[in-house]
């Protein structure tokens, strides 16, 4: 192949009339040339490159991207000089499906947007529909969405532990992060019937009350829980490479954190003490007894270790939970068709990965007029643009795997 | 013609091969004893007055066809020993335990498409992987397994093998700038940088030792060690131990410096756009460098062959079976049989509902285990290179598990992090261990 025919020298802004577009596609190389002429002055930008530099591709097929995300990577060498998600490759029209829907129906597609800890995607709209509605849940209810909530928290933390070390190159604490995960979804299998979309909180309630096998698992598995997370941790909390690796990486002050409008357990980890569950109390946990661990590094390992001090007091609620759970209906007496007056909620819960929040519009009928979805995942991923420039390749994924995002819940 | 076309067309698929497999045969053998006949006795004066190019190409051989098995004994440790580090089963379907594993992946590998990229610099890229499996396959050549059993005992051996090392980089090189893929490029440079940076901390913690043994034929370092295990070299050079074995890990490629094929950032690296039998050689180049590098670690460091304790190995079999005469004959004639029947009768008296019959397999089965301890075991006591190589490879796989556990346990180490460890820490510790080295040698001598 001749020097002159190398993709390299192909301009960023060629025409898909440009013959050596055509001769790319003969060669069958895949340059993320943009739509011409670019529509936007920072995609021109972007798709120039400078002397040095080259385009590489990560995704949506990238064997570590979490979920279908492509990124469009502008390198120096090793180095990252700026980068272009494209997201969309999940895309579902969820909201609009929800639209076209009852209420109850609603929850099942919402359900899939965070396909890790689901529970907490059905959390939201249901409590955003029982404001609605004007519900009042019975107390034992609230107590067992707690109860199930704060078990897929620590399965979802306890997966992080294992997502972000395999992003670091380590193969095993993944599979070891499983043991918790597993015996978490199986106990919720027991009590819900699924493994992974549980479909399991109502509008007034929840589907079925606690039963025997998810308690007898659920005190088995208390009894050595604490232990075992810690011991499962072990493995990369004092490993000196994946410590080096974390400190420093991705590091975002307070304030950049509050105006990227993070939230969850990335924005504690830049110190910034804000939990839903207690600056906008909901369900019972006012009543229950519990801290929000804050670190003020902010960077990677900071994201890491808080996840794990969150799962100390999970813990902590789940026990208490457990005692004090009430006696009584799971479920509100409710018809089984139903139409709210016209008007508008907003419910917000403390999710794994931060605030996710519904607001529904009813507009008399028996579908939510309009229905929108905030998830945590889309408003961390904006800040891989910020955090991933100047450092290398090697350390853009665990840029990324270190805020946590779920593709599901990006692309919606 | 006609007649030959309805006869062949009559005959099956077996009378086919037939067909076409004996008279080939017929005409092989012919020929074959035609050219021993005629040219054998030549040949022979050859090969007798070219004795080291026989021992090479004898040696050469050996290598290239116990690389492979050697390469799926190590797959399959690694999946297996991995998979429980993982509290997972490994691979447990093909073979007894999954022992079969390596080789159904061989197949698999054989079976699949050579796929070329559109693109790629086909010679380049056709000869990338035969670069990197023949660099690795040849260090093996000055390997010393057992007492008088290597390829090459080269007075140079350490250099050819650190030569052979660097050669594999080309390879790489060559893989990752032909693929026409910019993972496979950044996968080659990374591999470059690596191998280049820590070439320098490897040859230099070696050099305490040439000083010690004052020679760099890996045989002779070997002999060097023998007595007892505080005479091995890494209890007097355990700093260079330390270097020469992150060093030699970063060589191989293995976790925690895997960077060249560092899956999450770079897909699959140099061999992205690899496929097919192509890819399998990279993959059997990996697993052969592992065996390899353990294997030179024992030899400069843990004595080689020799024991740990110096044992009053080999003995002499004081048995002559040609003075028993008649009664070997006797011997081999009778004694299976009365081994079998012998080590049959337990099982049959003491388990009413087992036939005669069954008891005799197992008696069969026993007495052929018995058998191959005892020929074995006589064997272990008689030749000191079956000793050498006992001990030769509980070492080396003693580190081959250490590579594999290593790739359990680790993350993956940052390229910059990777470049400034080997300049700011092994170097000059490599270097203060040649000079005291040298420092001490001197004071010892003077």
């Amino acid at each position: 192949m001749p020097a002159s025919q190398t993709p390299y020298d192909i301009p960023a802004h060629a025409s898909t009339d440009d013959p050596r577009v055509t001769l790319d596609r003969q060669l069958g190389v895949f340059e993320p040339i943009p739509p011409y002429p670019p529509r936007t002055e920072r995609e021109a930008e972007f798709y120039t490159l400078a002397d040095g530099q080259m385009f590489v591709n990560m995704g949506p097929q990238h064997p570590s991207t979490h979920g279908v995300l492509r990124i469009v990577l502008k390198l120096d060498g090793e180095k990252v000089v700026d980068l272009d998600p494209v997201l969309g490759y999940l895309h579902r029209g969820v909201e609009k499906l929800c639209e076209n829907a009852d209420y109850h129906q609603a929850i099942c597609y919402t359900d899939p947007l965070e396909y890790v800890s689901s529970l907490f995607m059905e959390w939201s709209p249901v409590m955003a529909f029982e404001k609605l509605l004007d519900v009042t849940v019975p107390r034992r209810a609230e107590y067992i969405r707690v109860l199930s909530g704060e078990l897929l928290r620590i399965a979802s933390h306890a997966l992080y532990m294992g997502w972000f070390a395999l992003d670091l190159g380590g193969i095993t604490p993944i599979l070891w992060s499983f043991i918790e995960r597993d015996e978490i979804v199986d106990m919720l299998a027991a009590l819900t019937g699924q493994r992974l979309l549980f479909n399991y909180y109502r509008i007034g309630g929840v589907n079925g009350d606690l039963n025997h096998e998810f308690l007898s698992r659920l005190g088995a598995w208390m009894s050595r829980a604490t232990e075992q997370i810690e011991s499962n941790q072990g493995l990369i909390n004092a490993n000196e490479i994946f410590v080096r690796r974390a400190r420093g990486l991705g590091a975002v002050d307070r304030e950049t954190a509050l105006r990227m409008c993070w939230t969850g357990p990335n924005l504690r980890a830049s110190g910034v003490p804000f939990d839903v569950r207690r600056a906008h109390p909901y369900s019972v946990y006012p009543e229950l007894a519990f801290d929000i661990p804050t670190r003020e590094e902010g960077d990677s390992l900071a994201r890491y270790l808080l996840r794990m001090d969150e799962i100390r007091q999970s813990l902590r609620i789940i026990d208490q939970c457990l005692h004090e759970m009430p006696d009584g209906p799971v479920m509100a007496k409710l018809p089984r068709l139903l139409r709210p007056r016209p008007g508008r909620a907003y419910a917000a819960i403390e999710g794994p990965r931060g605030q996710l929040a519904t607001y529904a519009i009813s507009d008399g009928s028996d579908q939510p007029f309009r229905m929108r979805i905030h998830d945590p995942s889309f408003i961390h991923l904006q800040s891989v643009g910020l955090l991933t420039p100047g450092n290398l390749i090697a350390d853009t994924m665990a840029i990324m795997a270190s805020l946590d995002p779920v593709m599901g819940g990006v692309d919606k | 013609m006609t007649v030959v076309g309805r006869t062949w067309d009559r005959l099956t698929l077996p009378g086919k091969v037939l067909a076409v497999v004996v008279p080939l045969g017929a005409i092989v053998t012919v020929g074959l004893g035609l050219f021993v006949a005629l040219l054998g006795a030549g040949i022979v004066r050859f090969l007798g007055d070219n004795l080291p190019l026989v021992r090479f190409v004898a040696a050469a051989t050996a290598v290239l066809v116990l690389t492979i098995p050697s390469a799926f004994l190590i797959i399959y440790l690694e999946l297996k020993v991995i998979a429980l580090m993982n509290l997972r089963y490994g691979p447990d379907r093909v073979g007894p335990f999954g022992a079969a594993q390596s080789v159904a992946h061989g197949l698999k590998v054989l079976s699949k498409e050579d796929f070329t990229p559109t693109g790629a610099d086909v010679p380049v890229f056709t000869m990338a992987p035969v670069v990197v499996f023949l660099s690795s396959v040849m260090s093996l050549l000055v390997l010393p397994f057992a007492p008088g059993l290597f390829g090459q005992d080269f007075n140079i051996g350490l250099l050819y093998f650190f030569a052979m090392g660097g050669l594999t980089v080309v390879g790489l090189l060559m893989a990752g700038w032909s693929s026409f893929n910019k993972y496979s490029l950044l996968g080659g440079l990374r591999s470059a940088a690596q191998v280049v940076s820590y070439e320098i901390p490897l040859t230099l913690s070696v050099a305490g030792i040439l000083i010690l043994a004052g020679t760099m034929s890996l045989n002779q370092i070997v002999i060097d060690q023998s007595g007892s295990f505080l005479d091995w070299f890494v209890f007097k050079q355990p700093l260079a131990f330390v270097i020469f074995f992150i060093a030699v890990t970063a060589e191989a490629n293995r976790t925690p410096f895997d960077m060249a094929e560092a899956d999450q950032e770079l897909v699959a690296g140099f061999a992205t756009e690899y496929s097919g039998m192509r890819f399998g050689f990279f993959f059997f180049a990996e697993y052969v460098n592992v065996f390899i590098v353990s294997g030179l670690t024992v030899a400069l460091f843990f004595g080689g062959w020799n024991a740990p304790i110096a044992w009053p190995w080999p003995v002499t079999v004081g048995l002559d079976p040609g003075s028993l005469g008649l009664g070997l004959l006797a011997l081999i004639a009778l004694g299976p049989p009365a081994l079998i029947v012998a080590l049959a009768l337990p099982f049959w008296l003491t388990n009413s509902r087992l036939p005669f019959w069954q008891a005799l397999v197992i008696g069969f089965v026993l007495f052929n285990l018995v058998a191959v301890a005892a020929f074995l075991g006589l064997a272990f006591l008689s030749f000191d290179w079956v000793v050498g190589i006992v001990w030769f490879m509980l070492k080396a796989y003693a580190f081959v598990f250490v590579f594999i556990w290593m790739r359990g346990t680790l993350p993956r180490i940052r390229i910059d992090q990777l470049m400034g460890f080997a300049w700011k820490w092994l170097l000059p510790a490599a270097l203060l261990n040649l000079f005291v080295t040298a420092l001490a040698v001197i004071v010892v001598k003077s």
